[in-house]
């Protein structure tokens, strides 16, 4: 049974070759399952659990390559742990990032913040103001501070939602439009706040896992 | 105690001026040991400086406080050729009781060394060390690398963990603080700032170097990829550097 996987910080996406089946799971029961074993993986679970490794930000290129068929695109991908963006001009790469350290862990972040506060992000406003997401823990000192001096948790996550999207606009070069990779896809609010700034199309989970299939013989 | 005489090694950091280092090698020897105190040489963190140090710095308070009753003199580079907490290392070296000799490389004194190194075709790490050794020893070398065209290029400093030069190819070519050190112009901020366009570059800093803000700004106008790392390089690191490269 062939599968490759995108093993992600904090989510692994699945592919079973044979079936066209996909698991997302998270990478937290990952770790605790025997057969996982890949015939191609990327992300930073991925490099002990497969026979031929990837590096995330080729499998991202490449497979933001098979489903984007323009010329000239940016697509950022943005996890859980950081953030990683690719530009192609003639469907070369013209300029590619990975934001490792400050800026990045706020995927992260915005899922504990979520889970504690009890958050619909599917119905969640998106917030005028924002908070600077300087890094995930930053970023939850203000909105802490938010939350104590008065503001709503649902004001104060989607402010801080708002300071993620400024950083991933940022981080992109301020395009006038944005494919969108990673679990942000099913954010409603983040979509809905990254529009305030420029036209964004989600691709979904699956990004890496494309780019993985050139793999495949 | 160990008595001044029993001490037999000197210590640095940056470029020094040659004229200071010939000076405390005659004083003490000319075959006392030099040691670049820059260098991360396992010496036990002494928790002096704070956590946000420059991991270059750390290495020069580190290495000089566990090395003290060895050190004969640190000769410390204080000057636009180094960097504010250089000279900020040198005075709490100082307070603690080392003996320092300050450095300032004027521009007067600036060189001007043909890059053999920095345009060469050589494994990246080595060509870095070949340069670093000039401030000890300035004597050409005997047999300088090929002279090749960039595929690519290293922006900065040696960096602490050496790990992260080898997805380099032979054929880069280095530039920033690096290049400056070979041509014999610490603080040549012209020539630090030197770069080939359309040569696709890493810009590399340790974290909390004040250099980080040249790196950003060079990286943007030029396309190139920003990198920085405190301490020990990681696997995304390298994975990030690997792509840039493969897929420049």
């Amino acid at each position: 049974m062939a599968r490759i996987a995108d093993c992600g910080s904090t989510w692994t996406k699945i592919l079973d070759l044979e079936s066209d089946l996909i698991e997302i799971i998270q990478t937290k029961e990952l770790v605790k399952r025997a057969d996982a074993f890949f015939e191609v993986a990327t992300g930073h679970s991925g490099r002990i659990r497969c026979s031929k490794y990837k590096n995330e930000l080729i499998a991202l290129a490449e497979g933001g390559l098979r489903l984007v068929g323009e010329e000239d695109f940016s697509l950022m991908d943005v996890g859980g742990r950081d953030i990683k963006f690719v530009r192609f001009v003639g469907r070369k790469v013209d300029k590619l990032d990975w934001n490792l350290a400050c800026g990045s862990t706020t995927g992260a972040t915005v899922e504990l913040l979520g889970g504690y506060y009890d958050i619909d992000f599917e119905s969640l406003e998106p917030a005028d103001k924002w908070i600077n997401v300087t890094c995930g823990v930053f970023g939850m000192e203000r909105v802490l501070e938010h939350i104590s001096t008065g503001t709503t948790p649902e004001e104060s996550v989607a402010m801080f939602l708002h300071g993620v999207v400024r950083n991933v606009y940022d981080f992109a070069g301020r395009p006038e439009r944005l494919y969108l990779s990673g679990g942000f896809c099913d954010n409603h609010c983040f979509l809905r706040t990254i529009e305030k700034y420029c036209s964004v199309r989600a691709l979904g989970r699956t990004v890496p896992l494309e780019g993985l299939k050139g793999e495949i013989t | 105690m160990v008595s001044q005489s029993e001490k037999r090694v000197i210590g640095y950091f940056g470029f020094p001026r040659r004229s200071i280092l010939r000076g405390i090698r005659e004083r003490f020897g000319m075959d006392i040991e030099l040691v670049d105190l820059d260098i991360d040489i396992g010496a036990p963190d002494t928790g002096i400086l704070p956590a946000t140090t420059c991991s270059i710095i750390r290495n020069i308070i580190d290495n000089s406080v566990n090395m003290k009753d060895k050190l004969a003199v640190v000769v410390a580079a204080v000057g636009e050729g180094k960097c504010d907490r250089g000279r900020h290392a040198a005075e709490i070296l100082k307070r603690m009781g080392l003996e320092v000799t300050e450095s300032r490389f004027p521009p007067e004194e600036f060189e001007n060394r043909p890059l053999q190194y920095s345009t060469g075709r050589l494994p990246l790490a080595e060509k870095i060390d070949s340069i670093m050794r000039s401030i000890v020893d300035p004597s050409p070398p005997g047999e300088p690398p090929e002279r090749c065209e960039p595929t690519h290029g290293f922006w900065g400093v040696p960096p602490n963990d050496a790990r992260i030069l080898e997805f380099f190819p032979d054929t880069t070519h280095i530039y920033g603080w690096t290049r400056c050190v070979e041509a014999g112009r610490p603080g040549d901020i012209d020539l630090e700032c030197g770069i080939d366009n359309g040569v696709p570059t890493v810009y590399f800093t340790q974290s909390f170097c004040a250099k980080q803000d040249l790196a950003h700004y060079l990286a943007e106008r030029s396309r190139g990829l920003l990198v920085d790392c405190h301490r020990d390089v990681n696997d995304s690191i390298l994975a990030k550097i690997e792509a840039f490269i493969r897929l420049s």
